[in-house]
């Protein structure tokens, strides 16, 4: 996977790789130390790209999916090389919000971004991306001499026993890259425009592309598709991300987002009817793109109208298809929505699926119950937890209880507390 | 993200209603067999022909003149007609169809109109769903939404309004749930009692969606009577139900009598008492 593609492309920078006979020496034991000049991952020979890092349990490349809460459930992050499928609510609120989070951390890390819409233009998707919140701690990533300009502050602030003084105040950890892995964001503020201007996004807009006649051929792909998967490649192979332009300096990761796969903006038929002709035109993109992505440094996000396909078996085969499968259920106009259970929360996350790379086990959270809310600034995923039963009259005294009607929304007491009364046990 | 909650009350109903007028892009009017909407149709269009934009009309079910009756020749002046009904496979003109259907000419059209806003009115949208793929329509209607923003270079002017007529019993849900994920707005037309009422369901972008159901009415002279406030048998909401937790539970929550008996019965262990 990606983490032995960093190892073995790593050769001409980290002079840890040994000869075993091209010195003359006594023995056959050679002193593995650290030999590259200017470099700071002296302890590993991974070459480090911002904005990654490797997984705890296997080493597996991480991306951050921009949210840490989800990054938490999915393992650590969203792997390199591996797809991440939404399922949107039924508004498309906080899908499409997910998505942003995941081009701002891509935009605020310094990666190459390729957005693909078919209804709205990418450059008006990036208008839209939150602000990041970057407190001191962030701002000293993107600075390079942090030391000696907090030493000094930390004179006034605070005493620091004098031998502490000279340890730099942020840590860094070995083969980790030093910036910060997974950013918060605030909804309510859009990214600054120099942030975005600085970062490199190739755009891909299905309906201006789309201006010659398709020769569609049955069984086949459906022309958006086709398109879509054209560019991707093109822009990996000239980009150099699978490693096919050795003269680049810098690795850097691909993110690819695609909105709103398998509408009918696409050209896709699965949305409208049950039985259409093109049933396999999505499930063979996933196939292909799947091969795309494995081949090369980039992690991908596909949302997908799950609740508009007519036909559930493709739903179960782009499940399989794909890598990583994150689902969201919104209240909004269901009968949820006055749920007492959910008042506090705007839906329910469902992680439907995770990937076993490079693995025997699968690495998913205890936690099956998981609610998001949007505050104002803030998109949480929570545990759901039932409230506390505040009910006092679960006791045997109050038989009388039992006869009276349940009252949900009792004033004053719980959400909850006032339908349990009648409980006995 | 701010959320919007459905507007309710005396001054936020002509605002919603107002607000649906108002709306650039998709705005879907599903009717029924007992609940018409060409009516309803034909009153949007002449408020937007007196509003003073331009307004296109893609005829399909009805013939001109019957769609053009009950408008005053003010309205009339300003409507530019595309007759489908007369001739829909265009057997008359020798010369080729348009590229991409009657939408497409539609679009063509549109490109060509001057700056100011446009209006297009499909009636019906159920005609061109039955006869052209619906993946294409979908698409056809977002590029109409959209294309009047560029036109080639002059300043971005405001986008078409699509106000598309669909019937409802016609259509399974697929093609339905297509159209309303791109639709800004959808009116559906239901009623009690003699008494027409509109839901209206606003889907803005990036907020919640609002909804409101109103009353009104359609005046001989094709004017919208507003009524306000919900029907006067407000059947009930579908969407705020008081949910009781405690149904549909596969355990038993409650003791029956004998059990409640045998409980309280019951000695507790360690527990020393006279008895004992």
């Amino acid at each position: 996977m990606a983490a032995v593609a960093t190892c073995g492309t790593g050769v001409g920078k980290t002079g840890s790789m040994v000869m075993a006979g091209s010195k003359n020496n006594v023995t056959g034991f050679q002193r593995r130390g650290p030999r590259a000049s200017g470099s700071d991952s002296s302890y590993s020979r991974l070459v480090s790209i911002a904005g990654t890092r490797p997984s705890v349990r296997n080493g597996q490349l991480l991306v951050s999916t921009g949210l840490p809460a989800l990054d938490q459930l999915l393992g650590g992050g969203l792997a390199v090389g591996t797809v991440l499928l939404i399922e949107e609510d039924k508004y498309n609120i906080y899908s499409s919000l997910l998505f942003k989070y995941f081009l701002a951390e891509g935009i605020v890390n310094g990666h190459t971004l390729l957005v693909a819409s078919a209804k709205e233009d990418p450059a008006d998707i990036l208008q839209e991306l939150p602000a990041p919140l970057l407190d001191d701690n962030g701002k000293k990533d993107f600075d390079e001499d942090v030391c000696n300009h907090k030493t000094s502050e930390s004179n006034i602030k605070m005493k620091i026993a004098w031998r502490y003084q000279l340890l730099p105040k942020m840590e860094q950890a070995g083969p980790v890259s030093s910036s910060r892995f997974g950013h918060y964001y605030d909804v309510s503020k859009k990214m600054p425009q120099e942030l975005i201007e600085a970062s490199k996004v190739h755009g891909f807009f299905f309906p201006e592309k789309s201006s010659s006649t398709p020769n569609i051929e049955p069984c086949s792909l459906t022309h958006g598709y086709i398109k879509l998967l054209q560019f991707i490649q093109n822009i990996i192979y000239e980009e150099g991300f699978d490693g096919s332009n050795p003269q680049k300096k810098q690795k850097n990761i691909l993110r690819i987002g695609i909105q709103n796969l398998g509408s009918p903006l696409w050209g896709d038929d699965i949305c409208c009817t049950e039985n259409c002709d093109n049933s396999h035109s999505l499930t063979k993109f996933l196939y292909v793109l799947r091969g795309l992505l494995r081949t090369s440094l980039s992690a991908c996000v596909i949302t997908m109208p799950t609740h508009l396909i007519q036909n559930k078996a493709i739903i179960a085969r782009v499940t399989n298809l794909s890598d990583t499968v994150v689902g969201l259920e919104s209240f909004i106009g269901s009968e949820r929505e006055t749920n007492p259970l959910y008042k506090d929360y705007h839906g329910l996350i469902h992680i439907r699926q995770i990937p076993r790379l490079n693995n025997l086990i699968y690495d998913v959270s205890d936690v099956k119950d998981l609610a998001f809310k949007l505050k104002r600034k803030l998109f949480t995923i929570e545990r759901l937890h039932l409230p506390p039963d505040l009910s006092d009259t679960v006791s045997r005294s109050s038989k009388q209880d039992l006869a009276e009607p349940s009252k949900l929304l009792g004033p004053g007491c719980g959400a909850m507390a006032g339908g349990k009364k009648h409980l006995d046990f | 993200v701010t959320p919007s909650e459905g507007a309710s009350g005396g001054p936020g109903r002509e605002w919603e209603m107002e607000s649906v007028l108002a709306l650039r892009g998709l705005v879907l009017l599903r009717d029924s067999v007992e609940w018409e909407g060409r009516s309803l149709l034909k009153a949007l269009v002449k408020k937007a022909a007196l509003g003073g934009e331009q307004v296109h009309v893609l005829g399909c079910e009805v013939s001109e003149e019957e769609f053009r009756e009950g408008f005053d020749s003010r309205v009339n002046s300003r409507l530019v007609y595309h007759d489908l009904f007369r001739d829909p496979l265009n057997w008359s003109q020798t010369g080729e169809a348009p590229p991409g259907g009657p939408l497409g000419a539609l679009q063509v059209t549109c490109k060509r109109a001057g700056p100011g806003p446009v209006t297009v009115a499909l009636d019906s949208l159920s005609w061109l769903l039955l006869r052209l793929p619906c993946a294409a329509i979908c698409q056809a209607l977002c590029a109409l939404g959209r294309q009047h923003a560029r036109p080639g270079g002059g300043p971005a002017g405001e986008p078409v309004r699509v106000l598309g007529l669909l019937h409802g019993e016609l259509h399974g849900p697929g093609p339905r749930g297509a159209l309303s994920s791109l639709a800004q707005a959808e009116v559906t037309l239901s009623g009690t009692g003699g008494q027409a009422s509109a839901h209206i369901l606003c889907r803005r972008p990036r907020q919640r969606p609002s909804h409101e159901t109103l009353c009104f009415s359609i005046l001989p002279d094709l004017s919208l009577d507003l009524q306000g406030g919900p029907p006067l048998e407000p059947h009930p909401d579908p969407h705020r139900p008081p949910v009781d937790p405690t149904t549909h539970l596969t355990f038993n929550l409650h003791l029956s009598k004998r059990e409640r008996e045998a409980k309280d019965s019951l000695t507790l262990p360690f527990q020393f008492s006279s008895e004992k």
